[in-house]
């Protein structure tokens, strides 16, 4: 990267600061006690934070995004990336036809879903629970699309050596495959992650209880049910919007590069 | 780390830890309720006096959101068995949940209770069902005209002026906001559904024949008064496009001193006065063509679901919370109307009548208040209004037009319903 | 040798949940379509295609479509274009392009609800930050959300500022790909900046174009989480895009035919783009390489 001239990055980061700027005077409200704020005062404080995790627990709805977010994440980049193996290196009879199936549900928008699955996990008692959050998301044909193809462009003289040493095919998938195909898995994972930890609709319906919200039903809930005595205590709100952005604003910064090789993989299809 | 952070996460890890392990009471009842703020106080005082009574039974009181939101969160409920075991069910609206039974019939409960005896008579009725009892009554309403005396007063009103018919309101409103609207101060605050409601009952019509259930949504008389609501916003701008959107802001803005003349459920008493003092004053409804008000507010049913043990325990904190000992609590705590006889001649009763001026308003219109009906439509329509209303009071649509097809659509609902 | 079953293992367990949740529920869809049910009741009667002679026949259902397709059309093509123009400044490897490309990107990946609350904050008629910077240059204060006719294009905004940092990377990617012989060339026929952006730049990058296009207009017709937060699809139905709809029959009016229908014809409507992309896609890749 060349570093250029000291003005144009200057202006640079103030274009940026302006572009972020109604993100940013949020986080700075949030630090902000709300009889002081409306009387156009200033007066810092944490107390809208340990409002919306005492009184509003935020630390809970944190704690069930990382559950669900985390674990919709392993498990679905792990089915993904069997399938995306087998798809790679197998002729099989009804392969074609089962890759197109994965790959149909590209096409496919997941509202058309969002009754029957409802009734789906109704049937079998698991909404109001981690499962009925996360199993429907599990599936993720755009990842073992991916995978695939990342998959197609390793050697397949590496898996034959594997074979000669007498491994059996998971041995091959987990010892030769993965540690190669590492960073696609990785920035797909980051990208499965980020899209779940995001979710909204599902959760919406999904649960009913206070208990498994996430921080996007949460925020949503607390933001609508305006708390305070008159209208909407927006220092408040600012500080769980800030808990809601804060873990992928943090993962963000660290792991920049993943994340956008990720999404331009994605769309390079 | 300030000492109320220090808490805050204490308290957030203990709940992570411990929520399996809190203290088993014999029997907990699940109950959903609609009431925050102000009101969710009162409630809890009723229920920490229930438990206290009853070391047996924990009332596990979630607060879901508005009527609507109790109405909508329990249907979807309902295939995945995740109902609670009481819920607050708004009068005009368990129809539909009596009809299919989701709700049990309580009629065997109260006919062995005393309770039966010390109801209002107009309170009772509102849990009958088909000759049923589904819910017994726990907060009872009439809709009221609430003012700032203080904006009045600097509008030029130095005497009250009448406020009788829609012209009288329309009139004032357009004062105050002549006068004082360039502080962000507006005539009227748009009306809430349950207000619309009752000033069509004051056009001399309704929503639903209360004999008949037949729909009058496109009935001349109610047409005139949508058309009056709407009128409000749009035409005359006397009222913000803020309240139609998201009928709490209308209420909170009168509260925060915003707006001159409120129609509101009495249920909002207690906090209007918290809110404005002295400067607070209420009065009956108008009566553009009759004195008519809608009796609103809510019962408390159990769910048929519920085990039986279950039942007799949420039916027990059912017909305390009607007691007159909680009904007096509850009426000088939040400004509904006493449901239970008795309730006048507690403490907390006859202190709230005689220092919080108004409070009686609702309940000295009784004379000219009209229960409503409740075929299972009700709850489809009242869910519906709100996006008929917007584009009426927003100027979008033709409020005639927009009431045949809305009364055109209810009338197919109805009969989809009970199909 | 590995066994013949071997790679149905592999692929068993991901159409396992695929079978389950994407295509069973498409079935159970089209069925629930010609029914009538609200949940509530035992029995679901077949009533024919009347969910959907109700659907076509009523106002709310137009107006949605009419919505959505403003929305759809509207926003991508001025996303697409400022993304362009964007990337092209930004392509270079230096440190200033680098702090704004992370800047652009950021909002992508901040969770939406977030975003839509906090611009209901920042379009909110008395505390917000959009009125305070009309007051401060001497403009009347404007209801944004509550008026009808601006509701639609705050949140074309909103939708703008969250997917502008997605599609200049994608198209930053696309402009890394066009070699620097292409550029050199033009500009030693004597072309301006301009004519470079307009004869080279913009007809090489028509395949990221393409694909932008047809995903972001795929991605438009099933917004629903800023409509959700920020609006409910008022005011008077002025943002109520069609997933919208869908959640409201479906989750608040229980009309559960009507909802499956709904969930139908926009599942039409989306095969019918996903299909159009492929065409087209397929053929324009086809001929620029």
């Amino acid at each position: 990267m060349k570093p250029d001239n000291p003005l144009v990055t200057g202006l640079a980061l103030v274009a940026g600061l302006i572009f972020l700027s109604p993100a940013l005077y949020s986080i700075w409200m949030s630090f902000q006690a709300a009889d002081a704020f409306y009387a156009g005062k200033l007066k810092f404080t944490l107390d809208n934070y340990a409002l919306a995790i005492g009184q509003y627990h935020f630390a809970r709805y944190l704690l069930n995004s990382i559950i669900v977010s985390g674990l919709v994440t392993v498990i679905g980049i792990t089915l993904s990336t069997m399938a995306a193996y087998a798809f790679a290196r197998y002729e099989f009879p009804g392969g074609n036809f089962l890759f197109g199936a994965v790959i149909a549900t590209l096409m496919i928008p997941s509202h058309i879903s969002l009754i029957p699955n409802y009734l789906t996990l109704a049937k079998v008692d698991l909404l109001d629970t981690y499962a009925g959050l996360i199993l429907p998301a599990i599936s993720n044909g755009f990842a073992a699309f991916f995978l695939r193809q990342y998959i197609r462009g390793i050697p397949r003289a590496l898996d034959e050596a594997a074979y000669m040493d007498g491994a059996r095919p998971w041995q091959v998938l987990w010892r030769v495959i993965v540690p190669i195909a590492k960073p696609a898995i990785l920035s797909m994972g980051l990208y499965v992650f980020i899209t779940e930890w995001n979710n909204y609709i599902w959760p919406l319906v999904a649960v009913g209880k206070e208990d498994l919200y996430t921080l996007q039903i949460g925020l949503a809930r607390l933001y609508r049910l305006n708390p305070g005595e008159g209208g909407i205590d927006w220092p408040l709100v600012m500080a769980a919007s800030t808990i809601t952005i804060l873990p992928v604003l943090i993962g963000f910064v660290l792991i920049e590069r993943h994340l956008v090789r990720g999404i331009t993989m994605g769309a390079v299809k | 780390m300030t000492p109320k952070l220090r808490t805050a996460l204490a308290l957030s890890l203990s709940t992570l830890c411990a929520t399996t392990a809190s203290a088993q009471a014999e029997v907990t009842v699940q109950f959903w309720h609609s009431f925050s703020k102000g009101n969710e106080k009162a409630l809890e005082q009723i229920i920490t006096n229930f438990e206290a009574a009853n070391p047996d039974i924990k009332i596990d009181a979630d607060f879901i959101g508005n009527y609507n939101d109790i109405v909508t969160k329990l249907q979807a409920a309902i295939p995945a068995n995740r109902a609670p075991d009481a819920v607050i069910m708004e009068v005009t609206r368990y129809g539909l949940f009596a009809d299919r039974g989701v709700l049990a019939d309580l009629t065997g409960y109260l006919d062995a209770d005393p309770l039966k005896e010390q109801l209002f008579d107009f309170a009772r009725k509102v849990g009958v069902y088909n000759g049923k009892n589904y819910i017994i009554p726990f907060n009872s309403s009439t809709p009221v005209l609430y003012y700032n005396k203080d904006i009045l007063t600097r509008a030029g009103f130095t005497e009250e002026p009448a406020l009788k018919t829609y012209d009288d309101v329309l009139k004032v409103a357009r004062q105050i906001t002549e006068k004082l609207g360039s502080e962000g101060i507006s005539g009227v605050a748009a009306p809430g559904q349950f207000a619309r409601w009752g000033l069509v009952m004051d056009n001399d019509s309704n929503l639903i024949d209360p004999d008949s259930n037949e729909v009058l949504l496109d009935a001349p008389n109610t047409i005139e008064a949508y058309q009056w609501m709407a009128s409000l916003v749009h035409e005359h701008k006397v009222a913000s496009p803020d309240g139609v959107t998201e009928e709490d802001n209308g209420r909170d803005a009168f509260w925060a001193g915003k707006v001159g003349i409120m129609f509101n459920s009495t249920g909002n008493y207690t906090q209007s006065r918290k809110a404005l003092g002295d400067k607070l004053a209420v009065r009956p409804m108008p009566c553009n063509k009759v004195c008519s008000v809608p009796i609103g507010g809510a019962g408390i049913g159990i769910l048929s679901s519920a085990k039986q043990e279950v039942k007799d325990a949420a039916y027990k904190f059912i017909s305390f919370a009607a007691s007159a000992e909680s009904n007096a609590i509850w009426f000088a705590g939040t400004g509904y109307m006493p449901i239970n006889k008795g309730a006048a001649r507690q403490p907390a009763a006859a202190e709230a009548l005689k220092t919080q001026p108004g409070i009686d308003v609702a309940i000295e219109q009784l004379e000219f208040a009209h229960g409503r009906p409740r075929p299972p439509v009700v709850t489809w329509m009242r869910s519906s209004e709100y996006d008929q209303w917007q584009a009426m009071a927003l100027g979008q649509r033709d409020v005639a037009e927009t009431l045949k097809a809305f009364a055109t659509s209810t009338r197919n609902e109805s009969q989809r319903l009970s199909n | 040798m590995p066994r013949k079953f071997t790679p149905y293992l592999f692929v068993l367990p991901l159409i396992a949940f695929i079978v389950v949740f994407t295509y069973i529920p498409i079935l159970t869809s089209l069925n629930l379509s010609v029914r009538e049910w609200d949940f509530l009741s035992p029995d679901k009667p077949f009533v024919g295609f009347e969910n959907y002679r109700l659907l076509l026949d009523s106002h709310e259902f137009w107006n949605s479509l009419r919505v959505t397709a403003i929305f759809a059309f509207v926003s991508v093509p001025i996303r697409l274009v400022l993304a362009l123009l964007i990337a092209s400044f930004l392509v270079r490897e230096t440190l200033s392009a680098r702090i704004l490309r992370g800047a652009l990107f950021l909002p992508f990946v901040t969770s939406t609800v977030s975003i839509a609350v906090i611009f209901s904050w920042v379009f909110s008629t008395d505390y917000g930050m959009a009125n305070a910077l009309l007051r401060a240059i001497g403009g009347e204060k404007v209801p944004w959300l509550q008026d009808p006719a601006i509701a639609l294009w705050v949140l074309i905004l909103v939708n703008t500022w969250k997917q502008l940092g997605y599609d200049v990377i994608i198209y930053i990617a696309g402009l890394q790909a066009i070699s620097n012989e292409l550029y050199d060339a033009a500009a030693v026929d004597g072309g301006g900046r301009l004519h470079v952006f307009r004869r080279v730049t913009v007809p090489l990058v028509m395949p990221t174009t393409y694909f932008l296009l047809v995903i972001s207009v795929i991605e438009a017709f099933q917004i629903f989480t800023i409509v959700n937060v920020m609006t409910h699809g008022g005011p008077a139905g002025a943002t109520d895009m069609l997933v919208n709809m869908l959640y409201r029959t479906g989750f608040t009016l229980f009309d559960i035919g009507k909802g499956s229908a709904l969930a139908v014809l926009l599942f039409a409507i989306l095969i019918t783009l996903a299909w159009i992309k492929a065409r087209v896609i397929g053929r324009k890749v086809h001929y620029e390489a």
